[in-house]
């Protein structure tokens, strides 16, 4: 199962990112593992250094922007 | 090739339809843009004198005037210049930031940080995560800090504000000083030696380095740099027009020189009142510009309206809390007093010299 982290200290642009992911993994009925890390240790270690971030599987792929629900969709393969 | 009829299931930034098209209808809307632009003065007017039938030199039609101009005029500068930094920061990312300064030696990094940090994506909750990322990559404090003073004092919305409603002397002077402050403040702590105010866990820290993703194409830059403006451009705009307004009554109904007692060269303590005054205001920034142009304009010094600028934008209270997260009391207020510092001989240096 893809493990999905969406990482931010709890800002409005953080909490936007997560709904986006929220929104495309529930309308596809996607069974991942879809997490909100807010702490900075996890950034840290995911070297992630702009928030809001995506990390599919411990791999950070969106970094300091909200995605939209279509990349989203592509970055976890639905199409 | 076949075009897809269904193009709510399409995902139009990944997809490489018809590249021309799009580049084509991008370079005619910037045509129309610029057009309309070196057209605005006499659409205000005449909108202001014909349309409304306001009479000339009176003080609504003045505010009025000045607000159909300067709106549209600041918007479209607005939504230019963040379309190509936001262009420009589909290369320029923090991670590249941080293995670009990881090698730097001090003086140099100084410098390096603080022109990396024009142009660097930066929001204040970004802060904490970027600072453990430049410091766990061994990238000296001294040299953070300037990156730090720099990338939300010097940026892109307080540029355009500036050249839009004072013109390019005034926007060159402020990105020259501001550089000058974060590279001689961070220089300064650097100096000082004050590592051991960096709260310790930041040291335990293990960090990680995010992979390279695959190469970016074009159509994925353009799609980067319109959300860029669609989200700060849509998040600024209330603020602009507000501080347009507010600054447009201050132009057509506040006596010329009104302010020259209390806000001139000669009011010595108006620049140390200024940096005070513009700590607890934030997220104001983009209304603040538009107000403090009218101020100017009734006789206000402009070393003591640079001042405040610089204090709104670089001292704000918010991002001083959140750093505490990683910096003790000690480090901050070194930190806040050197950038004041910086501000001051700004501001007494311009109403001095000009």
């Amino acid at each position: 199962m893809q493990r999905i982290e969406v990482l931010g200290p709890g800002c409005t642009r953080c909490k936007e990112t997560y709904r986006v992911v929220q929104h495309v993994v529930e309308t596809a009925g996607l069974q991942v593992e879809l997490v909100k890390d807010e702490s900075y240790e996890r950034m840290a270690a995911l070297g992630l250094m702009a928030t809001p971030g995506i990390a599919i599987d411990g791999k950070v792929v969106v970094s300091g922007r909200i995605p939209k629900a279509e990349e989203v969709r592509h970055l976890l393969g639905i199409s | 090739m076949t075009t897809i009829p269904d193009t709510e299931s399409k995902p139009p930034e990944l997809t490489q339809d018809r590249p021309l098209l799009r580049l084509a209808g991008g370079i005619l809307a910037a045509a129309i843009a610029i057009a309309l632009y070196t057209q605005l003065a006499r659409i205000a007017e005449f909108i202001t004198y014909s349309v409304i039938r306001l009479a000339r030199g009176s003080h609504l039609g003045s505010a009025v005037e000045f607000f159909l101009y300067e709106v549209p005029k600041v918007l479209l500068l607005l939504v230019g210049v963040v379309f190509v930094v936001g262009l420009l920061r589909t290369w320029l990312t923090p991670e590249r930031a941080r293995r670009f300064l990881a090698g730097k030696r001090e003086s140099t990094g100084n410098v390096v940080a603080a022109l990396v940090g024009i142009a660097t994506p930066f929001c204040s909750c970004s802060a904490v995560p970027l600072f453990i990322g430049f410091i766990s990559a061994g990238v000296p404090l001294g040299v953070t800090l300037s990156f730090l003073i720099s990338a939300p004092m010097v940026n892109e919305v307080a540029l355009v504000l500036l050249f839009g409603l004072f013109g390019w002397k005034v926007a060159a002077l402020y990105l020259g000083t501001g550089l000058t402050i974060a590279i001689v403040a961070g220089w300064t702590i650097g100096r000082l030696k004050m590592e051991r105010h960096v709260e310790p866990w930041v040291y335990t820290m293990q960090a990680g380095e995010a992979p390279e993703g695959a190469p970016k194409l074009w159509s994925e830059r353009f799609a980067e740099a319109r959300a860029a403006v669609r989200e700060i451009v849509g998040k600024v705009w209330p603020y602009v027009v507000l501080g347009i307004a507010v600054g447009a009554g201050i132009h057509g109904y506040v006596p010329t020189n009104f302010l020259a007692s209390f806000m001139g060269k000669d009011a010595w303590w108006a620049v140390p009142l200024a940096v005070v005054l513009g700590v607890p205001m934030y997220s104001n920034a983009a209304g603040i510009i538009p107000i403090v142009q009218a101020l100017l304009g009734k006789g206000a010094a402009l070393g003591t309206v640079l001042a405040f600028m610089m204090s709104v934008i670089a001292l704000s209270l918010p991002e001083m809390i959140i750093l505490r997260k990683v910096l003790r009391p000690v480090l901050i207020a070194t930190f806040v007093a050197t950038v004041a510092a910086g501000i001051l001989v700004v501001g007494f240096l311009f109403n001095a010299v000009l």
